[in-house]
């Protein structure tokens, strides 16, 4: 390499890595502090915890006075049975838009793609209506339904891309064999759309897992809180206690960027693959 | 214009070498064709001689100026790409004027050079199109137009006719020849397919696995290959290899045997008894007949009929295929047999290590 | 929606082809029109009304939005929310799209190593919860904890240090300044994806030309992810006008200091369910949410017919 593609390399590293600290740097911060005592919190912020500082008092505070358990197995049904859902109904009727002419399926197409753009909340006021005369108020079920319907317009339009892909002839092969058109769906196409899993669930998971405003406005009691509810008020209550606060924050940053580091690579490729079109 | 020396030039990528010591010298005004095989390191010479890739070794010399760290547009150098690389977002004006701008070319001087390329290359109606409204041909001729613009001392072609359907690569082929003669300037031209070597080069370099197999003009390597490989590699259909050793030597000539042909004499040379020889002879000179200084039997399997042309592939005695060429409307058929004859200079030996030994 | 690929259907009876439709699009289409579209619809309806204290509702045409908009107890702080959330979108649109843009073009330079590190590091933020990251960084920018305040006294800026989250002139923009440290990661992530489909040999082509990486990017790269761009934009503006999870678990439903964080989202949460300064008030809320609504329909439509239209994506 010449001297002048050298100094180019350096300086552009330079600014990835500088951004990368800001990036990482603050989610670093907390939870370094979450395992270190109060004094050592604000005495020497930018320190590792070591043999005299370190500390798990806010994580019991936690345990104790939260339900974290039970907001982690809230936040996994919803989002896990959600997704699920979405993958099968979205690539279910992603398959009858893209593979059936029938009249009206342009305008159909179109209806269904208004959810990609204009936000869900906006119902709100309508949703806890129908929720509470449904008798669903405060359920995992009503938050399952609710973002079922908010994730499948965006699956509809990625599986649909995905399927376009597959070979005709695998499916003229399957006609001619004479093999029904749900078995079709269900045993040729369904499977090869394991790729499309990916991209969909990143498009999917992220925002309901980490989203505040349904399980705010559907849930009331402390038992159906997913995570990002249950922390956001444990945070709120207990807001001077920094070991606590502190060890709730980590509790929810630590299990999300275990699963994202072992996955990146392929939810990276999904959001790259799937966002070009 | 310019003259291009290449000097012991070689690239590694960790361990594998895909360019091993290159020497090549280029007179101003030639053209020459790099051919070869898949990977034999033709493109990577070209991306070199561009300054796309940098060296792992070696030199190289435009118009006498040693330009190992000069950045591409700083070597007198024009490139056109395989996939013609015009900027979708420009038309076709813009996209030759685009490089001159940023190479202190004063306007009217850009506008000049645009008129003379178009007028070269019949672009004339389309300096306003996009590249998405041009057919492939056209579109070929812009990146050309680019390239001539630039008024570089050599100018670089990248298998600029692959993605030309049959027809067009053809006429495109002509045209390029046209354009050598106009402007009388250095061409490298990398290509895998031998036809447009043998039609278009003053001169052919023949590489194989990063290495230069044989340079010539393009008859002197049709008739006098130096090594097996070129031999093979020139010509099509490919020529027949027969497999064959050195029965004896006898005062001063060697009998050479293989079990497909009859035995033949070549002048002894370096030759020993015993020595393991190719002999090669292509499937345009061999003619139906009862002897000759080159004789092999075979049965008839297949006729290709072309034309004027025809092959005959015919099985011979070591359960073998080879190939001669049938003119005229009588061709043989299926199941005949036939003895197919050589004269000596359309046959050629090689040794062991595939090189040519003399007949 | 592309061309349906087979003509199957138009063969079969109709009875089969009904039923066979209806299995595959039926739950799809049954929860998303009850659960995304009639909400939707509803909202819209209901902000036709007015209900008083003892819940009992009548129609009053667009009286709502007359008071919204007109009555100053209402308009106020609604053309303050609706302030602010311009505020929020323009920051946004000034620094998280062309820091993501710039990073997405150091990253798509051909030999860059560590690549996927970098990628993977960079877009960690947006993995997190808003909720995590207001927290994290109230508590970072605290003058209690004293972390900023220390950062910027190493590199000779501690004069610049305030607790600006609490200074109504810089908490917004120090809120929307946090989002966009969050967010960077999609603009990165689409435009990085976008240059990567440009083909290497037209920026051989470029090198040939003679020019430098910078122009290479200027005038090659970024006209041609300029649709991936126009896109983004649009993603922001929706996702800005729908932001409330940010301001809420940082500043609360009150979206202090003195509603200087107030924006259209956090206004809608107050105005629908109430808080401690007034009572909810579901017939305005709706009201509220359908002239959010509006906003967003007129955006994306200025986007669809000004923008979609011009650009041109494209094909190599």
């Amino acid at each position: 390499m010449t001297t002048d593609q050298r100094a180019r390399s350096i300086s552009v590293h330079l600014v990835l890595i500088a951004y990368s600290l800001l990036a990482v740097g603050p989610i670093l911060l907390v939870v370094m502090n979450s395992f270190k005592v109060r004094s050592a919190i604000f005495g020497s912020p930018l320190a590792l915890p070591d043999a005299s500082t370190f500390s798990l008092v806010g994580y019991e505070k936690v345990f104790r006075s939260s339900h974290i358990l039970t907001y982690y197995s809230n936040s996994l049904i919803v989002t896990l049975v959600s997704m699920a859902l979405v993958l099968l109904f979205g690539a279910m009727a992603a398959w009858a838009l893209t593979e059936y002419r029938f009249r009206g399926s342009t305008a159909l197409a179109l209806f269904l793609s208004i959810g990609i753009m204009v936000p869900i909340r906006l119902g709100s006021v309508a949703i806890l209506n129908m929720m509470r005369s449904a008798g669903l108020n405060d359920t995992l079920t009503a938050l399952i339904l609710v973002y079922v319907a908010q994730g499948l317009p965006m699956s509809i339009f990625i599986l649909s891309e995905f399927i376009q892909q597959i070979p005709k002839d695998l499916r003229d092969a399957a006609r001619c064999d004479g093999v029904p058109e749900t078995r079709i769906f269900f045993e040729v196409v369904a499977p090869l759309l394991r790729p499309a899993i990916a991209t969909v669930a990143v498009f999917t998971i992220v925002p309901i897992w980490n989203d505040l405003w349904f399980p705010l406005i559907l849930t009331s009691s402390d038992s159906t809180h997913t995570v990002t509810l249950g922390v956001q008020q444990f945070l709120g209550q207990y807001i001077t206690d920094w070991n606590s606060v502190l060890a709730a924050l980590s509790m929810a940053i630590l299990p999300v960027v275990v699963i994202y580091v072992i996955l990146s690579r392929q939810l990276i490729a999904g959001l790259t693959s799937g966002a070009v079109k | 214009m310019a003259n291009l020396r290449i000097e012991q030039l070689n690239k590694r990528y960790g361990a594998t070498t895909v360019l091993n010591n290159v020497n090549l010298s280029i007179e101003d005004g030639e053209f020459v064709v790099l051919v070869g095989p898949s990977g034999c390191g033709k493109s990577t010479l070209l991306r070199m001689i561009a300054g796309l890739d940098g060296a792992s070794g070696g030199d190289i010399h435009i118009a006498g100026k040693l330009v190992n760290a000069l950045a591409p547009a700083e070597r007198g150098i024009a490139m056109v790409f395989q996939s013609y690389a015009l900027y979708p977002h420009m038309n076709v004006r813009k996209n030759m004027t685009f490089g001159l701008k940023f190479t202190g070319v004063p306007p009217t001087e850009r506008e000049r050079r645009v008129a003379e390329a178009a007028r070269m290359l019949r672009l004339e109606e389309l300096l306003e199109r996009y590249p998405r409204d041009l057919s492939g041909g056209q579109r070929q001729r812009v990146a050309i137009g680019r390239a001539i613009v630039r008024e570089p001392a050599v100018f670089l072609f990248d298998e600029p006719l692959s993605n030309l359907d049959a027809a067009l690569r053809v006429s495109t082929r002509v045209e390029i020849a046209n354009l050598h003669r106009l402007l009388k300037s250095t061409i490298v031209y990398v290509t895998h397919d031998q036809v447009e070597a043998m039609t278009l080069a003053d001169r052919i370099v023949v590489m194989n696995k990063g290495r230069i197999e044989q340079v010539g003009k393009p008859l002197d390597l049709y008739y006098e290959p130096a090594n097996l490989f070129v031999a093979g590699f020139i010509g099509s259909p490919a020529m027949n290899f027969f497999e064959a050793e050195v029965e004896g030597i006898e005062g001063g000539r060697a009998r050479v045997a293989g079990t497909a042909f009859r035995n033949l004499d070549i002048p002894a040379g370096s030759l020993k008894v015993g020595d393991a020889l190719t002999v090669g002879v292509r499937p345009e000179h061999l003619v139906r007949g009862e002897a000759g200084f080159f004789a092999a039997e075979g049965v008839v399997e297949l006729v290709e009929r072309l034309g004027e042309a025809s092959f005959a592939y015919l099985r011979r005695v070591d359960g073998r295929m080879f190939v001669a060429e049938v003119r005229g409307r009588q061709t043989p058929a299926p199941g005949e047999a036939a003895t197919l004859v050589a004269a000596s200079p359309d046959v050629h030996v090689f040794d062991a290590s595939g090189l040519r030994v003399a007949t | 929606m592309p061309e349906p690929v087979s003509n199957i259907t138009v063969q079969m009876p109709r009875a089969k082809r009904a039923g066979l439709l209806l299995f595959f699009l039926g739950p799809a289409v049954a929860i998303y029109s009850l659960f995304s579209i009639y909400p939707l619809v509803a909202t819209m309806a209901l902000s036709t009304y007015t209900s008083d204290p003892s819940g009992a509702r009548s129609f009053v045409g667009l009286a709502n939005f007359e008071t919204l908009l007109g009555d100053a107890l209402w308009s106020k702080p609604f053309w303050n929310a609706l302030r602010n959330n311009l505020i929020f979108f323009a920051v946004h649109m000034c620094v998280q799209n062309p820091i993501g843009i710039a990073l997405a073009g150091l990253l798509s330079l051909r030999g860059v190593r560590l690549k996927g590190f970098y990628r993977t590091v960079m877009f960690l933020p947006t993995m997190l919860s808003v909720v995590i990251v207001g927290f994290s960084w109230n508590l970072i920018l605290s003058p209690l904890w004293g972390v900023a305040a220390g950062a910027l006294k190493a590199v000779g800026l501690g004069s610049l240090f305030a607790p600006w989250l609490g200074l109504e002139s810089s908490a917004l923009v120090t809120l929307s300044l946090i989002s966009v440290w969050q967010f960077v990661g999609i603009p990165l992530m689409l435009i990085y994806a976008a240059l990567l489909n440009i083909p290497e040999e037209l920026i051989d082509a470029a090198r040939v030309d003679g020019l430098g990486q910078f122009r290479i990017f200027f005038h090659i790269k970024l006209p041609l992810v300029l649709p991936t761009i126009s896109l983004v934009s649009v993603l922001t503006f929706v996702a800005n006008f729908n932001a409330f999870d940010l301001i809420y678990s940082v500043k609360g439903a009150l979206a202090g200091p003195n509603f200087t964080t107030d924006i259209l989202g956090t206004f809608f949460y107050r105005t629908f369910f109430g808080n401690q300064l007034q009572l909810g008030n579901p017939t305005m809320g709706a009201a509220v949410a359908t002239v959010m609504f509006f906003i967003i329909l007129l955006g994306l439509c200025l986007y669809l017919f000004l923008v979609q239209r011009r650009i041109r994506r494209y094909a190599f």
